[in-house]
């Protein structure tokens, strides 16, 4: 096509400081839908988790034995960390003698909070790079467009005659930086938004879940210093 | 660590599958130049060369018999043989080999005249086919000759112009046939030669061009248009 240049002679006959600009945008690019994709894959993988565990849950069985059957599992997911975390301190504190009620609880909680609060980083993780290649590779490529057009006009001004032909070329290399830059950054904005979405939602449902926990223990506690 | 990279390895593939799919399709789509390929060309006669020698006879008249009376078709093995024969020996016998040499010639005059008969309707059997295989193509061709033409008419020889110079200009029309733009795509290496060029096709400023729209759409919206003038000097 010897016409019209084509995209990728725009690209190699660019100055070296907007190929550097083209080049970090591509890098981000790729390194975003990189973590679009784990995400996706990874947010899903919880959601079904969740749903298993909370089905499994609530599905009748006794609580000792929910505990026991998740010891002897090497990995545990999200939810069950919660859980988990929350049992094993209730126990331990209800083991010792003269625990009050009270304070079997607020050790309980306090474990589960704990859990949580690592699971909603575990769930974050990546979302912060997301949202910095979205709201940053515009102005990235816009940097390095108007870098390119400045050079473009500047070797404008040393020409007697100036004609659209004369610059064109220069303004089309610049824009497309602009356009890597939006390129990069358009999927990244949605993976955030969406994934910052589904992050929430599943927070919720943790956080309500601990809750239901909670209430659970406390009902265990109080029967257990009943008897006592 | 190994939980970890597998749980990059096919997210990367993915990312990197999908850059590799958006260069293609820029690399193929990036510019709509890509599907110009209606160049117009100077205007090229095809000449099929008809040889009449004697000798080539009986390869030619393979086809024709069927058309033709058979009588002819039986003739070609003496003839060939008879003009050396006629020149190694000259002096026997003068009048007879007048008369012989004349019949000859007569005959000779009949089979070429048969033969570039079967050769032209050949040609415009040839023809026919063609017009009919791709009309649209056809129509289009026609009215890239008139183009050429045009172009050439309104084409002033800059002094400096040598044989052999060619250049190659990107052309838009608007449906009426108007000239929109034309730049010079490929330098002949001249510049006033190339200024020429484009000054003849925005002289000429108004081209036929198909009524048909896909016609005019596949092939007269934007063309381009190699500019070779015959007539040069050398």
């Amino acid at each position: 096509m010897p016409e019209q240049i084509s995209i990728f002679e725009l690209i190699s006959n660019a100055s070296l400081l907007v190929q550097v600009v083209m080049a970090m945008l591509a890098l981000a690019s790729v390194v975003s839908w990189m973590m679009i994709f784990q995400r996706w894959f990874f947010l899903r993988r919880v959601q079904r988790e969740v749903d298993e565990f909370e089905h499994h849950f609530w599905s009748g069985i006794d609580l000792r034995e929910l505990y026991a059957e998740l010891e002897g599992e090497e990995a545990l997911n999200g939810i069950e960390t919660i859980f988990v975390g929350g049992f094993t301190e209730f126990n331990r504190l209800s083991e010792q003698f003269g625990a009050e009620l009270d304070s079997i609880m607020q050790g309980a909680q306090r474990a589960m909070r704990v859990a949580l609060t690592r699971e909603e980083q575990r769930l974050e993780q990546h979302l912060a790079f997301l949202a910095t290649v979205g709201s940053t590779s515009p102005y990235v490529g816009l940097f390095g467009t108007v870098w390119g057009i400045m050079n473009s006009f500047r070797s404008l001004a040393n020409m007697s005659q100036a004609t659209l032909a004369s610059v064109a070329p220069g303004i089309s290399e610049a824009l497309v930086a602009t356009a890597m830059g939006l390129f990069a950054a358009i999927p990244a904005v949605i993976g955030y938004n969406r994934f910052s979405a589904r992050v929430e939602a599943l927070m919720k449902r943790y956080e309500a879940f601990s809750d239901e926990v909670t209430s659970i223990l406390h009902r265990a506690a109080q029967a257990r210093l009943g008897r006592q | 660590m190994g939980w970890v990279i597998r749980q990059y390895t096919l997210p990367l593939l993915l990312a990197i599958a999908l850059h590799a799919v958006a260069v293609a399709a820029l690399y193929r789509g990036f510019s709509p130049e890509a599907a110009i390929s209606n160049v117009i060309k100077p205007v090229i006669v095809r000449s099929h060369l008809l040889v009449l020698e004697p000798e080539a006879k009986p390869k030619p008249k393979a086809p024709p018999p069927k058309a033709r009376p058979k009588p002819e078709v039986k003739e070609p093995e003496p003839e060939t043989k008879s003009p050396p024969r006629a020149e190694v020996k000259p002096e026997p016998k003068v009048d007879q080999e007048a008369l012989r040499a004349r019949l000859e010639e007569a005959r000779r005059q009949e089979r070429l005249r048969t033969m570039a008969q079967t050769a032209f309707d050949d040609l415009l059997e040839m023809e026919s086919s063609e017009i009919a295989a791709g009309d649209a193509e056809a129509v289009a061709q026609s009215y890239r000759y008139g183009i050429y033409e045009r172009v050439v008419n309104n084409w002033s020889r800059p002094p400096s112009a040598r044989k052999g110079m060619q250049a190659k200009l990107l052309v838009e029309l608007v449906p009426t046939g108007d000239v929109v733009a034309v730049t010079v795509t490929e330098s002949s290496g001249n510049a006033a030669f190339d200024r020429s060029a484009e000054a003849a096709v925005r002289r000429a400023r108004k081209f036929e061009v198909p009524r048909e729209s896909d016609i005019f759409e596949r092939h007269f919206r934007r063309f381009a248009l190699l500019f070779k003038p015959e007539d040069l000097l050398r």
